[in-house]
């Protein structure tokens, strides 16, 4: 048996060298650290151990099963926020970001990436076969549209197909079913509500076209414009200028969205890395006066308050902000809706949405009511997730 | 006018046992409100400063938020090395024949005076203290036990007493009960009153008429759910005999808050090892340690300073810096690496558990009054090196200042800058990168929780009947919760107790309820 404790306490020298040892572990891992976090990295590239710079691309997409390619390498699906990719340690240059996937139009993207700097886009991909889902008079008892033999939608779904089960029964079959409701709402606010049957330019046209003799279709369109003339959803304006769509900025300058800006302060440098439509946007403003210039200067950036929007160089009949979204705009044109979005560096990106000449689309509460022909469906934008 | 002779000279002064401003006048009180303001000031100016640069100065906030999160991993290598290196100890401690030990040294003219004060805690609390005297491995003639009753709790307490005395009284070398009065000027309701009651008591109805010498006296404050371990008396008197400064030293044994940790709650266990771990921690500094909760020292000591202060809520710490006061600033404190077994804090229900528990922590945290009392003396008291003067306030004032903020700072405030930051902040890698980086460093300081599970599951006593085996992986997976109780339990009552101090809303003593019924 020992005659006294065989541990002792710890001894203050030993205390002080593992506490002083911890302050020169702080010491070197600090600027480390922060040199990381900042977008310093150790390069090995050909033998040669230099410090580079990089930056990041964050990329949101609205749905969780997609893929996402960074100049042609896809990357890895983030384990807790499915829908954000931030993508790391990226040189400084133009990048080619690709988000698809099964079942989806793919959305593409050239990105200029700095040193330090991280580079935002939000992706949108709508389903490549449009998703629609039926408003009919009757239902079952289940809540299955029906259609009657009659009403039979055999061109609805030719280039689209529906998220629900419907059924088909001849017409004097109906006595068994019920009235849905919706339906009725459907009919009322196509009914009630002016509808996009003629083109948002129709003024515009009949202005310039003043001194033409007047055909029967432009008469119909000095009695019944048929969007409005702006629209507005947090801070961002949508309106018509001559023949053109344009997004306008209204809110405050420093909470202007990341695509209004442009990093360069050179024409040729931002038309590179944004587009020569950007810096022909952005530099025809340098100059101007104050009062009628579109340009605002946001910390080291010069940011643009208004975007024109991409109309595949057709008429539009009805402009919109895609429901829940500020970025995203509905277009019906001449051949079919389709969704476009405001960001335009490199090019805007237009997916179609659902295919068609004879539409009148109303939108209520965030849904996108179609009508065509006598038949009424919801457009629906995405894919149900399996 | 009473006789201050015995006092050290520094104890004599009328401010010696000051407690809050409002007891003093002219300068020296508008001084001591001040020190009661700085603890809260720093505490909120730290967090408010943190949000300002979040969001004015936000490269500055993020860059110092990782700097933060260094340190905590940095901090807790340090600690948990401490916890593994005292919990070797401890178990070695625990494995010795301590009477062996001690059979060298003459130590039979030695008295242990065990003081258990206790207000309304049931009957059965009172029987596990005393039974654990009784089968500890020391001669029970040589204990002295107070069973020191509050007058407040009524003729109930009393009787309680009275029915522990007549049980138990006779196996012991005398049995006393006292009843604190509830009305001595200048005191506040608490433990610390009724203690310094009862040694005074004591002195008169035991210590003179048998004419012990102070110097044999070891005196043991212990909570009155305090459960001794067998060795703990001939640990303590071996510690005594070894001492550099036997009778210039607080010997602190370490609490386990384990008598009901099998009925107790997760968040109870969690919070209740929590302090266990804190206090073997500062088993291994004890030259930064203050006493804490059950505890013992020299009768000698306590005599010379007037048996400590009635008017405090932090009686437990407060008796060591008033000895520390009077005895010029040498005054240490022996680690016994040697457990004491206690309550952990428990209610009826879950809710009133965790409000038990931050009314606990919110009095113990309510120990920053004696950072005020410390500095307010250290102003006065030439007599103590001024490089020591500056060291303990630091120590102390780092470790409130800490405690309150550190896990707000790293838990909630270290992601302000994401939420706050400048619009130019936002677009940086850097803003992206403090995120992943700061939930990296925090992972990577959760190993050390896998260290608190391994070495509180070794000091969890044997499961009883009754108990599931299953509960063993609920106390291995119950440390999780440590970023939640660190905000919950520490920093939130800390901040409570310190804003009181800063705005002179004097806290009481709150007993804490012992035991479900």
């Amino acid at each position: 048996m020992p005659t006294e404790p065989q541990i002792t306490g710890m001894s203050s020298r030993r205390r002080a060298v593992f506490f002083w040892g911890l302050v020169l572990v702080f010491l070197l891992v600090l600027p480390s650290m922060i040199f990381y976090t900042a977008g310093y990295r150790i390069s090995f590239e050909d033998d040669v151990t230099s410090v580079v710079t990089t930056g990041g691309v964050y990329i949101s997409t609205q749905s969780t099963d997609v893929e996402v390619y960074l100049d042609e390498e896809q990357i890895e699906r983030p384990r807790l926020f499915r829908s954000a990719y931030y993508i790391q340690n990226i040189d400084s240059g133009m990048r080619r970001v690709v988000v698809q996937g099964e079942g989806i139009q793919t959305w593409v993207k050239e990105l200029a990436v700095d040193s330090h700097i991280v580079t935002e886009a939000s992706a949108f991909n709508l389903p490549a076969i449009p998703q629609l889902r039926p408003v009919t008079e009757f239902q079952t008892s289940t809540g299955a549209a029906v259609f009657t033999a009659s009403s039979t939608p055999i061109e609805l779904f030719a280039n689209a197909t529906t998220s629900e089960q419907f059924i088909v029964a001849t017409t004097s079959a109906t006595s068994t079913l019920t009235m849905n409701p919706e339906y009725e709402f459907v009919v009322s606010l196509f009914g009630t509500t002016s509808t996009s049957s003629v083109s948002v330019f129709a003024d515009h046209v009949r202005d310039l076209d003043r001194f033409r003799f007047m055909g029967p279709d432009e008469r119909a369109a000095t009695t019944s414009t048929t969007s409005p003339a702006i629209i507005e959803s947090n801070n961002m304006q949508l309106v018509t200028r001559g023949m053109e769509l344009y997004a306008l900025w209204q809110g405050q300058d420093q909470d202007v969205p990341y695509y209004f800006c442009v990093s360069s302060s050179s024409a040729a440098s931002t038309s590179e890395r944004y587009g020569a439509h950007v810096a022909d946007a952005v530099f025809a403003q340098v100059g101007t006066t104050t009062a009628t210039s579109t340009l605002v200067q946001v910390n080291d950036r010069l940011c643009r308050t208004q975007i024109k929007l991409d109309r595949l160089r057709q008429d539009v009949f009805l402009f919109d902000f895609f429901p829940g979204s500020s970025d995203l705009v509905l277009l019906q044109l001449e051949d079919g809706l389709y969704v476009t979005e405001i960001d335009d560096r490199a090019w805007q990106n237009t997916q179609l949405l659902y295919p068609g000449r004879d539409l009148r689309v109303i939108i209520e509460n965030d849904v996108i009511y179609v009508k065509q022909g006598d038949q009424y469906f919801e457009v629906i934008p995405e894919i149900e997730s399996t | 006018m009473s006789d201050n002779s015995h006092l050290l000279p520094y104890a004599r002064r009328v401010d010696f046992k000051v407690a809050r401003a409002n007891e003093l006048t002219g300068a020296d009180r508008r001084l001591y409100r001040f020190l009661e303001i700085v603890p809260g000031v720093a505490a909120w100016g730290t967090l408010l400063g943190i949000v300002w640069a979040s969001i004015y100065a936000s490269f500055f906030a993020a860059y110092f938020i990782i700097a933060f999160a260094i340190y905590w991993v940095l901090k807790t290598i340090f600690l948990s090395y401490h916890v593994r290196y005292n919990w070797k100890r401890l178990r070695h401690h625990m494995a010795l024949d301590w009477s062996q030990l001690i059979s060298k040294f003459k130590y039979q003219d030695h008295y242990h005076l065990v003081i258990f004060p206790f207000y309304e805690e049931p009957q059965e609390i009172i029987d596990g203290a005393l039974k654990g005297l009784i089968e500890a491995n020391y001669d029970p003639k040589k204990l002295l036990v107070v069973l020191a009753a509050e007058g407040r709790a009524g003729a109930n307490a009393i009787k309680k007493a009275k029915q522990a005395e007549e049980l138990y009284g006779s196996q012991f070398g005398s049995f006393q009960v006292t009843v604190h009065p509830s009305d001595i000027v200048g005191e506040i309701a608490g433990k610390g009153s009724n203690v310094h009651f009862a040694l005074r008591s004591v002195h008169d109805d035991v210590i003179v008429p048998r004419q012990i010498d102070h110097k044999n006296i070891l005196v043991s404050i212990f909570d009155v759910d305090t459960v001794v371990y067998p060795d703990y008396f001939n640990c303590l008197i071996w510690h005594f005999m070894t001492a550099e400064n036997p009778y210039k030293s607080a010997y602190q044994p370490v609490p386990l808050f384990t008598n009901n940790l099998w009925e107790a709650s997760a968040v109870a266990r969690v919070m209740a090892m929590s302090s266990t771990f804190w206090q073997m921690i500062m088993q291994e500094r004890p030259d930064k340690a203050a006493t804490f909760s059950s505890h013992s020292v020299s009768y000698q000591a306590l005599y010379e300073i007037g048996y400590g202060q009635a008017n405090v809520v932090s009686e437990d710490s407060r008796i060591y810096w008033n000895l520390l006061l009077a005895n010029d600033g040498y005054f240490d404190v022996v680690s016994l690496s040697y457990p004491i077994a206690m309550d952990a804090t428990t209610a009826a229900t879950t809710w009133g558990t965790i409000k038990n528990i931050y009314k606990q922590h919110r009095r113990w945290t309510y120990g920053v009054e004696n950072w005020c009392y410390l500095v307010y003396h250290f102003t006065k008291h030439k007599g103590i090196p001024l490089r020591r003067r500056w060291s303990i306030a630091l120590q102390q004032g780092e470790g409130y200042w800490s405690l309150v903020t550190n896990p707000i700072m790293l838990f909630i405030l270290g992601w302000t800058p994401i939420f706050l930051g400048s619009r130019e902040f936002h677009e940086t890698v850097l803003s992206y990168e403090l995120p992943i980086m700061v939930r990296n460093l925090l992972t990577v300081a959760m190993v050390g929780l896998v260290f608190s599970s391994i070495i509180s599951l070794s000091l969890t006593p044997p499961r009883p009947e009754g108990q599931s085996r299953f509960k063993y992986i609920v106390m291995a997976l119950q440390w999780i919760m440590v970023p939640i109780t660190m905000i919950v339990f520490s920093a939130i009552p800390g901040l409570d107790a310190q804003t009181r101090l800063m705005l002179g809303r004097y806290m009481g003593f709150w007993v804490t309820p012992k035991r479900v019924q």
